[in-house]
């Protein structure tokens, strides 16, 4: 009779054991199969896992270029994971906390904020050996250089610009821009726009990516060595442009402007809500093949002085976990991505024009009308261009959501322009003496 | 004796198990998030010890300010809505109708479903600009807008959604009922009280212990709410921080801002709030809850 007590305790403990030996026994598997043995001295497999955030697109392609990495490498396996945009820094930053952060990462504009705490692959040791990035254009590899140091490859070039709804205009009766357009015939276009179809916006916000535009436009720069190179006008300026747009019914009213998002295939602009938007060069064909009108890519508009502002910038980086088990194989996939005739067809301008420029040759020859008018577009930029590169700001997730909401608190008149602007001005100069410290 | 003891370790054996998740999975991270809380911690590199300054920076920080007036807005509207709804449910399902099976199971069915994000999706999509909440206006010739895209409706949107959760607090509601004794009423009803008299002077009175409990559970989870306003602002609190709720500041400063540390000071903050509005709540049941048979039921 007492002994039943015990059995039972017994009983439920092995039972608990079980259930966990499958978590120990998932690891290691360096045992050889047969056929490796056959093959003689067999590498050993390794499995690398792989991030990405993106829409259905992006996805699609990648996963076809994992497949064709895999049949290249058999003892590579590569397991993905991707999703939106949404929340994919902070499930990031959480897997590294954790320790069981992907080997292979896609990074934005914030690449520098991880580097900064130290908990990405430095490349340097693989350059000439499993990375090759002699064909690379010398400011992608500035990108992403930091305190002399290589760590990420871009993924492609990229440049803004309007996308402008061909069919809209011509439904609207406006003679698409000039190239070299100014944000006088902007405004007045958007408005045209807005008044002339039904249900439909002239143009959408620019968000802080515009604004970078409209500062390099001024010759300023945003912040160079933690110092900021606005005046509180500048601000000032870009939500004077904005609001007084709105109120002319040329741009979104603000809570339909709330509902923008970066996913292609669920934007306000392929939805049919507006007939103008900023984008990167890399997202036109997404946009293009989600929407069921007729689009194009156009410059964006200059200011009054004739200048565009508009730079050639890397649109994202893929990058190495510092704490990856197999940091070659990791470099032998970042090296594929970029510089494989075959992935560079299958990826196309998704992520941008690729930096390798015998690859971008060989895809000028290989591609859609589509992409050809993009890489034309590119060129075009590349010889016109009139501002440098800048690199985001330090501390990019919360500077680019401090904009956004101030621009909302305008939109919908919580707060004045003159109040918004100071308050952004003022957090940053925060944000950037806490960096500098 | 030793008979005893040995009989008390069997049991404690058998609690093994609940012990190890309690103190590894509960008590030990509320530990390291109390360390945490006086570090400036970015999650990628070793916490830095830094005092008090997370606390105090939490008083001159904006966002901060609008997040507990976003949470205290939602938990003086939402917890009495919630609860009179539950009871007006509760007190409406406790009549004998035929079929009442059902119907209990019916109006249960949000509760169970109401903290998912699919229902979060759904509930964006029925007061979006184009939902149909807006086409049900427009049967009345009534102009809509974007419920959830506008700072000034965004947050009754969510405190809608909230007191649609009726469901849990509504069975606990519902056993109440069950238990006040018929005769109560008949004996109302021979000296003439209408219905409202009866509520007032029956239904409450005895009701009260589980009004205590269910206020109670209402403000705890009321002061979480977290996944409604991430999945309808997509995580960013807006339009204009109209639903920075304090648990969504708290994931963001912690998870999107490199911010831990002022994380884990809010969450700790959040338990001292919780802890003494709950004590609050206790105290001042002595003046309205009324306990039949003398507090020992």
């Amino acid at each position: 009779m007492k002994k039943t007590p015990i059995l039972l305790f017994v009983l439920l403990h092995l039972i608990l054991l079980m259930a966990c030996e499958n978590i120990f026994s998932r690891n290691d598997k360096t045992v050889d199969s047969p056929s490796d043995i056959l093959n003689g001295p067999s590498k050993q497999k390794v499995e690398l896992r792989f991030t990405w955030w993106g829409g259905e697109e992006r996805h699609n392609r990648t996963l076809r270029a994992i497949e064709l990495f895999e049949e290249r490498h058999p003892h590579i396996k590569i397991d993905p994971s991707y999703g939106n945009f949404e929340g994919y820094f902070e499930n990031l930053t959480t897997q590294f906390n954790a320790g069981n952060t992907p080997d292979i990462i896609q990074f934005g504009g914030n690449l520098n904020d991880y580097v900064y705490r130290g908990v990405v692959l430095p490349l340097d040791t693989f350059i000439g050996n499993e990375l090759d990035i002699t064909l690379h254009d010398q400011s992608m590899i500035d990108a992403a250089t930091f305190d002399g140091q290589f760590y990420g490859v871009s993924l492609g070039i990229n440049t803004w610009g309007l996308l402008l709804n061909k069919s809209m205009f011509e439904e609207a009766g406006i003679p698409l821009p000039h190239i070299t357009w100014t944000w006088e015939d902007f405004i007045e276009i958007s408005i045209q726009l807005s008044d002339s179809l039904e249900g439909v916006y002239g143009t959408e916000y620019f968000d802080h990516n515009g604004f970078g535009i409209f500062i390099d436009q001024r010759g300023k720069t945003l912040h160079e060595n933690g110092i900021l190179g606005i005046t509180y006008d500048d601000v000032v300026d870009w939500f004077q442009l904005w609001s007084d747009l709105r109120e002319k019914g040329g741009a979104l009213p603000a809570d339909l402007q709330v509902t923008s998002t970066l996913t292609p295939e669920q934007s306000l602009f392929v939805r049919g809500k507006v007939a103008m938007t900023l984008i990167p060069s890399n997202l036109v064909e997404a946009y293009s093949n989600y929407s069921e009108d007729e689009v194009i890519f156009h410059p964006h508009p200059n200011n009054e002085i004739g200048r565009s502002g508009v730079s050639l910038r890397p649109s994202q980086f893929l990058a190495g976990n510092k704490y990856t088990r197999y940091p070659n194989e990791v470099a032998l996939f970042l090296d594929f991505i970029v510089n494989d005739k075959e992935a560079a067809t299958i990826l196309g301008n998704e992520r941008g024009t690729p930096v390798n420029s015998e690859i971008r040759e060989f895809l000028l020859t290989n591609s859609s009308e589509m992409e050809r008018e993009i890489f034309k577009f590119i060129d075009w930029v590349s010889i016109t261009s009139d501002a440098p590169y800048v690199p985001n700001l330090p501390g990019y997730n919360e500077t680019s959501a401090l904009f956004l909401r101030i621009s909302e608190e305008i939109a919908f008149g919580k707060k004045t322009v003159e109040d918004g602007a100071r308050e952004y001005w003022n957090e940053l100069e925060k944000v950037l003496t806490q960096y500098n410290k | 004796m030793l008979q005893k003891r040995k009989n008390y370790l069997i049991a404690y054996m058998f609690l093994l198990p609940w012990f190890i998740g309690f103190f590894g999975l509960v008590v030990g991270p509320m530990i390291s998030s109390l360390y945490l809380s006086f570090t400036q911690y970015d999650l990628l590199t070793a916490p830095q010890w830094v005092g008090a300054q997370n606390y105090v920076e939490m008083f001159n920080d904006r966002k901060f300010i609008a997040s507990v007036k976003v949470t205290t807005t939602f938990v003086v509207i939402g917890v009495p809505l919630q609860l009179i709804a539950a009871l007006f449910i509760a007190m409406l399902l406790n009549k004998g109708l035929s079929g009442i099976g059902f119907y209990r199971t019916v109006y249960y069915i949000p509760s169970l479903l109401g903290g998912s994000v699919a229902i979060a999706l759904l509930w964006k999509n029925i007061f979006g600009m184009n939902g149909i909440f807006n086409d049900f206006l427009g049967i009345f010739g009534i102009a809509g807008r974007g419920w959830v895209s506008h700072p000034d409706y965004a947050i009754y949107t969510l405190i809608a959604l909230a007191t649609w959760q009726f469901g849990s607090s509504m069975v606990i509601f519902l056993a109440g009922l069950k238990q006040i004794p018929g005769e109560l009423y008949e004996a109302a009803s021979v000296d003439g009280a209408n219905p409202f008299m009866k509520f007032k002077a029956i239904t409450l009175p005895l009701l009260s212990p589980v009004i205590l409990f269910n206020l109670v559970m209402v403000s705890i989870s009321s002061l979480q709410v977290f996944t409604s306003a991430y999945i309808v602002s997509e995580g960013s609190g807006g339009p204009a921080n109209s639903t920075l709720f304090y648990t969504l500041y708290l994931y963001q400063k912690g998870f999107s801002f490199f911010e831990m540390g002022y994380a884990s000071a809010m969450a700790w903050l959040l338990l001292i709030v919780i802890a003494l509005l709950t004590a609050i709540i206790f105290f001042s049941s002595k003046y309205w809850v009324h306990y039949e048979y003398g507090g020992k039921s």
